[in-house]
């Protein structure tokens, strides 16, 4: 049987390349996803090997946060505790180290120099090389407070040379020094290959803390004694508030730290090659299904000369086979060149990010296999079992059918999904904010199932309406005819690219909403007399940048805010430091109860859905951990959701008894009445000339900036549904190249009583057209209505305001309607160039 | 070559059809191949067929004639000589321009398979016109219609008709758009003998009610003896040909053929 099935799909090679494509490229993103996570970790392996001091000491924190990205003050270690441990038994040498992230440096340009999101970090230089976390590589020590090392990466990056002077800002101040040493980046923990700013130990302690200490220890022990057990010894001198780690503690902890960062690369590959794969099985299920109509004399005929059900059955499974075998071969294949990709990608950042080899490991060729057979197989089955059922007698009837299950039993698992949809939707509507979005997801994608199932009996009804604005010419007739013929054929061919644009046009509605949201937010928060001072990437920055701007003229007041990470009953918030007055005025707020007036009793503000989240009414009181510990914090007032203030609200004062630092994240600047807003704005920037970073926005410009990352976002994930679409797009050249096969006879009638070439590629087009629009228009009525229910329930979470983007939708449909024609455009050339007699010749 | 008799036949080569001309093939050869595997269908064919005149084609298997109706009718373009349709010469139309003159000044009857599936058989019917663009004649419409004798089942689809009126109305299109020549690829191969008569009957009153003119090719004598005239092919080359047939004539015809 896999012999005929061979020879089938040699016979029907070109049938069966479409398919094989929509295997392939599912497989690809598996694969690609396994093989980048393995290259990666191997990578790590040999990067976390000897890099690291073979005891490490660090403070221990209540919560684990990166120091200098914001207002946390970063936890650090006395000098003392270096020389106690200098005099454990076994320890050789003890180097004190400082690291600090949250820097940034100001390229060649001025501007601040992209890291694409990694985070630049700066460092005492070490007493001992051994124990250093980079390694000098040209250049000397840097020396004093006008000298600094940098790391090779970012020298060559900039096209910096020793001698130069080089613009640093750290948390505390803005820093310019010669570069003195070139290092290399980061060598080992989890922030390995980062970019890195050297000072001296006395220098970094003032750049970087503002104060002596030390953010780690690290250990050399005398060679040949166990480093667990001086690790033992030393945790017991130094107490419980520093955690001691041996170089194998570290490195496993730093492992397992980096691959969750780049586990989320994977798991999002992995979510893609899913959808890919279901969207590939439409394609797989539609061209089975025809093949086996177009053989089914041929397979009758085997049944009549003693084939059992199981062997036709078989014949068409061995076909699916083949075709999964060569489609996973082949996506293997296309996934070590995406991995190679993605890993390229990086290194071409030049961030330094560990490398090795590609990794193409036994369990990632399992499961390529496993995958892409599987579902090639399962998608197969149906058509091959209906294969079976065929009658033998149907070899010598011209009209050889395969009897087909009425569509009741869809309508009824459709009906029943639909309810399933509705019972999820009301469940939402209860529960509200993520864990009601996630519930809806979930009814979206059984709802996108239900219209899966029921869609031959819509395609029935929608494709007349669809195509009457085409008209009534014969082609356009008969290419509508054609797409209402075989429902269940159209209505598949339709789902798949239905479940890409339902997705998109979701994602529009929700982006959209988020934009709007954010406009009219910022718009009632921000008045139009003000400026906002951020960093550019949201970093902190020094007191000193606000106490200048209150020297601007026609500056009224500067309402700083801090904002550093806290936790409160397990859930990550972050809580905020502000200036008395700060929620009167510069940031609009609407009290739903309690008082304001409660911030200078140290007493928490909250939005609504926080105190929802947290359970939490004006005079509870909570648990609030944060760096410097856990501290019990009561609610004052409730206020309505507000994206300026979103987490949990305490005056200055409070912050900083709670562990912040006195460097500020945002600061609202108003501007007196009756000034011009602009001149003021220019005076404040000219006062800022040595913090290039920071960004000086009115409401307009802060609310852009703020839409910027939705943008993004919105980018990233559109482009891998649109693989999606191409797919459903395969999917739809797919039948129409099959049905032109299948109509043969058809056509060569048509071309003999006087159809011409272009009515011929007309017809094709308009089955096409039909096909798409149908997917395309139940996809965005699907897609909005997912879009505004998640909008509904999220409306405290930051989508405050629904926006159906009419337009982009518009286009989007359009859009569909063109990937119709395109789509036809290859099959209705094999049409045109059929000849007419041996077509009408044909069986 | 030319048979002696023949209508036309004494015309000289590259002219027009006379007013009683429909179509002619002038030196007409169909050849397929080349060098020792060449096989020639079709040989040096030169034929009148007249105005309003119900024609057969007959032969055996492989004489040509098909190849001959094909090469008539637009479908298939001859090796060598010319086909004239009035004064077009079929030979020198590019394909739109052939495929517009089949729409438009040819009708066509196939052995099976005629229809199309998606369409009732009225729009079957009126599908040329329809590609064309044109609205039919309603008064012609009505008339073909009521001929066929089809009645309550115009608004079916081909599959629920049967053989005999699916050819029918394949019949009723091939003269729904007045063309200048209806042919017909053995139109009754498929049928039973009851429904031929029906099909027969519907092109032998429109050649002798509307004067439309037909050439059928068929291998059934009781089928050529419906026409005014039969033509008899083999190898590729007329042979004879027999004006006011019956069908013991016509097999009189093909046994010497045979023989001769």
């Amino acid at each position: 049987m896999l012999k005929l099935g061979l020879r089938s799909v040699l016979a029907h090679r070109l049938r069966f390349v479409l398919c094989t494509v929509a295997v392939l490229l599912g497989v690809a993103f598996v694969a690609g996803a396994m093989i980048f996570t393995d290259t990666l970790s191997a990578a790590l392996k040999k990067n976390f090997a000897g890099s690291t001091a073979d005891i490490t000491i660090t403070p221990v924190t209540a919560l684990d946060t990166t120091a200098g990205t914001t207002s946390a003050e970063p936890p650090t270690l006395s000098s003392g505790l270096a020389d106690r441990i200098a005099a454990v038994q076994g320890v050789a040498g003890t180097d004190p180290q400082l690291l600090v992230g949250g820097i940034q440096i100001l390229g060649s340009d001025g501007k601040h120099t992209a890291t694409y999101g990694v985070p630049i970090f700066a460092s005492a230089w070490p007493h001992d090389p051994r124990t250093a976390p980079f390694k000098l590589l040209d250049g000397n020590q840097p020396w004093g407070q006008k000298q600094l090392g940098l790391d090779q990466s970012t020298v060559e990056r900039e096209g910096f040379q020793l001698g130069d002077q080089i613009k640093v800002i750290t948390p505390t101040r803005a820093v310019t020094a010669t570069l003195a040493a070139i290092t290399t980046p980061m060598l080992s923990g989890s922030s390995a290959g980062a970019p890195l700013v050297t000072f001296d130990a006395a220098t970094a302690q003032l750049f970087l803390l503002g104060h002596p200490g030390w953010t780690s220890i690290g250990v050399a022990v005398h060679p040949g004694q166990d480093p667990q057990a001086v690790s033992n010894a030393i945790a017991a001198l130094a107490g419980p508030d520093v955690r001691v780690r041996t170089a194998a503690q570290v490195s496993e902890e730093g492992k397992s730290a980096l691959s969750d960062t780049f586990g989320g690369y994977s798991a999002v590959l992995l979510l893609f090659a899913a959808l890919a794969l279901f969207v590939g099985a439409f394609l797989i299920v539609n061209t089975f299904a025809m093949l086996v109509a177009q053989r089914s004399r041929e397979l009758a005929m085997l049944r009549a000369i003693g084939a059992s059900r199981g062997q036709v059955t078989g014949t068409v499974l061995a076909e699916a086979l083949v075709i999964g075998a060569i489609g996973s071969t082949l996506g293997l294949l296309l996934g070590a060149g995406v991995a190679a990709g993605l890993q390229f990608s990086y290194q071409h950042l030049d961030l330094a990010v560990p490398s090795s080899g590609l990794k193409i490991s036994v369990a990632t060729i399992i499961a390529a296999y496993v995958v892409g057979i599987g579902v090639t197989l399962a998608a197969a089955y149906p058509a091959a079992r209906r294969a079976g059922k065929l009658p033998p007698v149907a070899a010598m009837r011209d009209d050889a059918t395969i009897p087909e299950r009425s569509l009741l039993v869809r309508v009824i698992i459709g009906g029943f999904m639909f309810l399933m949809t509705a019972t999820l939707y009301l469940i939402a509507q209860k529960v509200r904010g993520l864990p009601a979005a996630i519930l809806l997801s979930l009814g979206a994608a059984v709802a996108l199932l239900a219209v899966v199932m029921t869609s031959p009996l819509i395609s029935r009804y929608a494709v007349r309406g669809l195509m009457s604005p085409f008209g009534r010419q014969a082609p356009v007739t008969l290419g509508r005819r054609n797409a209402e013929r075989n429902p269940r054929r159209t209505s598949a061919t339709a789902s798949a690219l239905m479940i890409s644009v339902a997705l998109i046009s979701g994602l529009v509605v929700i982006a959209a909403s988020a934009k709007a949201s954010v406009d009219r937010n910022i718009a009632d928060a921000i008045g139009t007399s003000e400026l906002v001072v951020s960093n550019d990437g949201g970093g902190a920055f020094a007191g000193q940048v606000g106490d200048r701007i209150s020297a601007v003229p026609g500056v009224s007041a500067v309402h700083r805010v801090r904002q550093m990470p806290a936790k409160a009953d397990t859930r990550m918030f972050d809580l905020r430091g502000v200036d008395d007055g700060s929620l009167e005025g510069p940031i609009t707020t609407k009290v739903e109860s309690g008082s304001l007036d409660a911030l200078e009793s140290g007493q928490a503000v909250i939005p609504r859905n926080v105190a929802r989240t947290l359970d939490l009414t004006v005079g509870k009181s909570f648990q609030l951990t944060t760096g410097s510990g856990k501290h019990p914090v009561t609610v004052g007032a409730v206020i309505a959701p507000n994206r300026q203030l979103n987490g949990i609200v305490v005056s200055l004062a409070r912050f900083t008894e709670l562990g912040g630092a006195p460097t500020d994240t945002t600061l609202y600047v108003e501007v007196a009445q009756g000034t011009d807003l602009a001149p003021v704005r220019l005076a404040v920037l000219g006062q800022l000339h040595d913090y290039p970073t920071l960004l000086v926005r009115d409401q307009q410009a802060y609310a852009q900036g703020e839409r910027r990352p939705i943008n993004a976002a919105l980018g990233v994930i559109g482009m891998l549904l649109a693989l999606a679409v191409l797919i459903a797009v395969l999917g739809i050249v797919n039948t129409l190249a099959l049905a032109v096969v299948e109509r043969t006879r058809e056509i060569g009638l048509l071309r003999a009583i006087g159809m011409d070439r272009p009515q011929l590629r007309r017809m094709l087009q308009v089955e096409s057209i039909a096909i798409s629009l149908l997917g395309a228009l139940l996809g965005v009525v699907i897609g909005v209505l997912f879009g505004a229910s998640i909008q509904a329930v999220m409306v405290d979470d930051g989508l405050s305001v629904l926006d159906v983007p009419v337009l982009q939708l518009l286009v989007t449909v359009v859009v569909a309607a063109a990937v119709g024609v395109l789509a036809a455009v290859w099959p209705s050339r094999r049409a045109a160039r059929l000849d007419v007699l041996r077509a009408i010749a044909t069986e | 070559m030319t048979v002696d008799g023949f209508a036309g036949s004494d015309q000289p080569l590259d002219s027009a059809p006379g007013p009683g001309i429909a179509i002619r093939t002038l030196e007409v050869g169909k050849s397929y191949g080349r060098g020792e595997t060449r096989i020639d269908a079709l040989a040096d064919v030169s034929v009148d067929f007249g105005k309003g005149r119900f024609t057969a084609i007959m032969g055996p298997s492989g004489s040509g004639k098909s190849t001959l109706l094909h090469c008539l009718a637009g479908l298939d373009r001859p090796t060598t000589g010319q086909v004239l349709l009035g004064d077009v010469d079929l030979t020198r139309l590019p394909e739109k321009a052939l495929t517009h003159l089949r729409r438009d000044r040819v009708g066509f009857v196939f052995q099976a398979f005629n229809l199309v599936p998606t369409l009732t058989a009225l729009e079957n019917i009126t599908l040329p016109l329809d590609l064309a663009g044109r609205k039919p004649d309603q008064a012609w419409l009505d008339t073909v219609i009521a001929t066929i004798g089809l009645g309550d089942r115009l608004t079916h689809k081909p599959a629920e008709l049967s053989g005999g009126q699916q050819q029918r109305v394949a019949c009723a299109r091939a003269l729904v758009s007045r063309p200048d020549v209806a042919f017909a690829d053995e139109p009754t191969g498929n049928l039973d003998s009851r429904s031929s008569a029906d099909v027969l009957g519907f092109l032998h009153r429109s050649v002798r009610d509307f004067g439309q003119t037909v050439v059928m090719v068929t291998h059934d004598p009781t089928a050529a003896s419906y026409a005014d005239r039969v033509l008899f092919l083999a190898d590729g080359r007329l042979r004879s040909e027999l004006l006011d047939p019956t069908a013991d004539s016509v097999l009189d015809a093909m046994k010497q053929l045979e023989v001769g």
